[in-house]
């Protein structure tokens, strides 16, 4: 039911802007300068809204310039990037040899890598859990379809009762970077998918208010999310190392474990309109639309 | 058709019958022939709105089994009714898995609690409004249930999520080892010594359900009660028969086939409801062991899953699917009390 209508604001949106170009063609020498430019960014459906947000900002900024930002995944981005259909790729991995390759191979560009945020989860609990630190390979126990631990006594005796998961729905950037950072790969090398009876809530914030309101909860959502009545895990990456605090500072070193950067790559040193957009992202004002969205920023 | 235009025709022709007014009689005379000219359209216009009900049913049912077609012939049926594993979007490399037992059995489940506490509350307040309450009491009840109908179902499971969950849970907790705590384990109102893991749960759902299915419930009900012919009510008391003795000896019998498609539509709208059952449920793939245990229902699943959807894709068919399932249970549900409520006027007219 979405889709038409999504399709159909993608229509109008295009026939505006169309609309719009061919009445600034047409009214002469003057203002042929305000001609408007459409930037076209694809990519990682993690950083859809973030990429979306950007786009609105933007346009405070360059009322001329309209951003069009499209999901698929970051495989499809670059797919989309070597193929010149689009100006950016939105990437929430670094890409691979052989997609530079093959970008430089179809369209003789070297790709230009940008960082532009931070993407760090959170593994929040309830503030009265005495346990505080946590290390990735339980995480994967409790998590992971077919894991040892149910109970926190497992984890640490100083508390005691089944564990209430609260996750994602299955269709969001956060379960997909979680599953695939925390579950880990089966004994045939392949991904292994979270285990049943976890909640699947259809929010970021949704995850933390339901942890709030649960003693024995465990949920996994984005750091900025982060309210005064819940607490959060001190993660290790290996048990016995010592547990580091989610925070800014962390996520940025890369020390917290459950943290990645994102990037916008362009096929070739990009110039213009989408030079000066990549800009804005890098400045301050780009990076406050990243903190706003949940996101950690670059500085 | 021919006799119904003669009446137009033959009014024209008296107003020609008198000269003295000849104008207005020309201008009245044109007026009946707009309308005979209307009739058609106006005719044709009622008709389509009358069949435009069916072709609607007929048009989601088509468009239902067409989107769900490819995946009729693909699905893994015994997977999908045996399995509790719902993985529509796997990981880069895994095959899917569409096992939707967990939420049938959450759908079932929460329509059974909601079942359990709304048939004897709607019934009985139906009782109390039929043949109870009278004058003002009586119209006011009646304002206000027919005012919890018109509560939106997502302000319904707002509530569930905010009031009664958070009291579910203070309700059904315990220390491990005391009474209330074993009581539960035992009873299976909960499934762990502590008692209720999260507010959003089968209990939670299941009383957002029954206040939404109430009215509908009262309102047949109470229909059911009143069809019943006073006769019976004076040949009752006549007899030395209580006013409760007549309600349950008489009355009961009587409007039995009503109450029954009563409590029927009840549970069709608690099957179909969406947005309390999504925020009131915990919105989590098991199958229930204990009251209190969070549940995932095929509505919620399709409501949460359908915007993301791939259109075409084998996820997107499989939503489908569950909304096959959910019609032809709704579907059976809704004929089912249609068929007892003719038996109803069956009874009646004998």
């Amino acid at each position: 039911m979405k889709k038409p209508f999504l399709l159909l604001g993608i229509a109008a949106l295009t026939l505006a802007a169309c609309g719009k170009r061919s009445s600034s063609d047409g009214s002469g020498e003057p203002s042929s300068k305000k001609k408007m430019t459409e930037i076209r960014a694809k990519g990682s459906d993690t950083m859809i809204q973030l990429a979306t947000a950007w786009a609105e900002s933007y346009r405070k900024v360059n009322a001329n310039v309209m951003v069009n930002a499209n999901g698929g995944g970051t495989g499809t981005g670059f797919a989309a990037l070597q193929n010149g259909t689009t100006d950016l790729c939105n990437a929430s991995r670094e890409i691979k040899p052989e997609e530079t390759a093959k970008v430089k191979e179809v369209t003789g560009k070297d790709v230009k890598e940008f960082a532009v945020a931070y993407d760090a989860l959170a593994v929040y609990s309830h503030p009265s859990n005495p346990i505080k630190e946590i290390s990735i390979e339980e995480l994967r126990e409790i998590w992971a379809e077919g894991g040892s631990i149910d109970t926190w006594e497992q984890i640490n005796p100083a508390f005691t009762g089944k564990i209430t998961l609260f996750g994602r729905q299955n269709n969001s950037g956060t379960y997909d970077y979680f599953r695939e950072h925390i579950c880990g790969k089966t004994a045939e090398k392949k991904q292994r998918e979270f285990r049943g009876g976890i909640s699947e809530l259809n929010g970021s914030s949704e995850v933390v208010e339901n942890v709030a309101k649960t003693p024995t909860a465990l949920g996994y959502s984005g750091m900025g999310y982060k309210i005064p009545s819940v607490g959060w895990l001190k993660v290790s990456a290996k048990k016995g190392e010592p547990a580091v605090e989610p925070g800014i500072e962390t996520a940025r070193t890369g020390s917290y474990p459950i943290s990645r950067k994102l990037y916008i790559y362009t096929a070739g040193e990009p110039t213009g309109e989408t030079k000066a957009f990549i800009d804005w992202i890098i400045s301050d004002d780009g990076q406050k639309v990243v903190a706003k969205e949940g996101f950690v920023p670059l500085k | 058709m021919s006799s119904r235009l003669a009446g137009p025709h033959s009014e024209e022709a008296a107003f020609d019958r008198v000269p003295s007014s000849a104008m207005p009689a020309r201008a009245r005379g044109k007026k009946v022939r707009l309308l005979d000219a209307l009739e058609k359209p106006i005719e044709w216009t009622i008709r389509i709105c009358g069949w435009s009900s069916i072709l609607a049913v007929i048009a989601i049912f088509v468009f239902i089994f067409k989107e769900a077609a490819p995946m009729v012939v693909k699905l893994d049926w015994i997977e999908f009714f045996t399995s509790p594993r719902w993985i529509p979007n796997p990981a880069p490399g895994n095959a899917p898995s569409y096992g939707a037992l967990a939420m049938i059995a959450g759908t079932f489940s929460v329509t059974a609690i909601a079942l359990l506490i709304a048939v004897p509350v709607g019934l009985g307040a139906a009782i109390y409004i039929a043949e109870f309450a009278h004058g003002k009491v009586k119209e006011t009840l009646k304002v206000l249930i027919e005012l919890l109908a018109a509560i939106p179902s997502v302000v319904w499971g707002f509530i569930g999520l905010m009031v009664i969950g958070p009291i579910v849970q203070s309700v059904f907790s315990a220390t491990p080892g005391s009474t209330w705590s074993h009581v539960m384990t035992t009873l299976h109102l909960a499934s762990r010594d502590t008692g209720a893991s999260q507010g959003t749960n089968l209990l939670t759902g299941g009383i957002m359900l029954a206040l939404m299915s109430v009215p509908l419930i009262v309102s047949l009900a109470e229909d059911a009660l009143r069809a019943v012919p006073d006769t019976f009510r004076e040949a009752s008391l006549a007899l030395g028969a209580n006013q409760w003795e007549t309600v349950r000896r008489v009355l009961f019998p009587a409007a039995r086939n009503g109450l029954l498609a009563a409590c029927l539509l009840g549970m069709g709208r608690a099957i179909g409801e969406t947005m309390a059952v999504l925020l009131a449920t915990g919105h989590s793939n098991r199958i229930p062991q204990a009251l209190t245990d969070p549940v995932r229902t095929m509505t919620a699943t399709i409501a949460a899953e359908m915007g993301e959807a791939v259109h075409g894709d084998s996820h997107y068919g499989v939503l489908f699917i569950l909304g096959i399932v959910l019609f032809v249970v709704t579907c059976s549900i809704n004929v089912a009390a249609d068929l007892i409520i003719k038996g109803v006027r069956k009874t009646n007219r004998a």
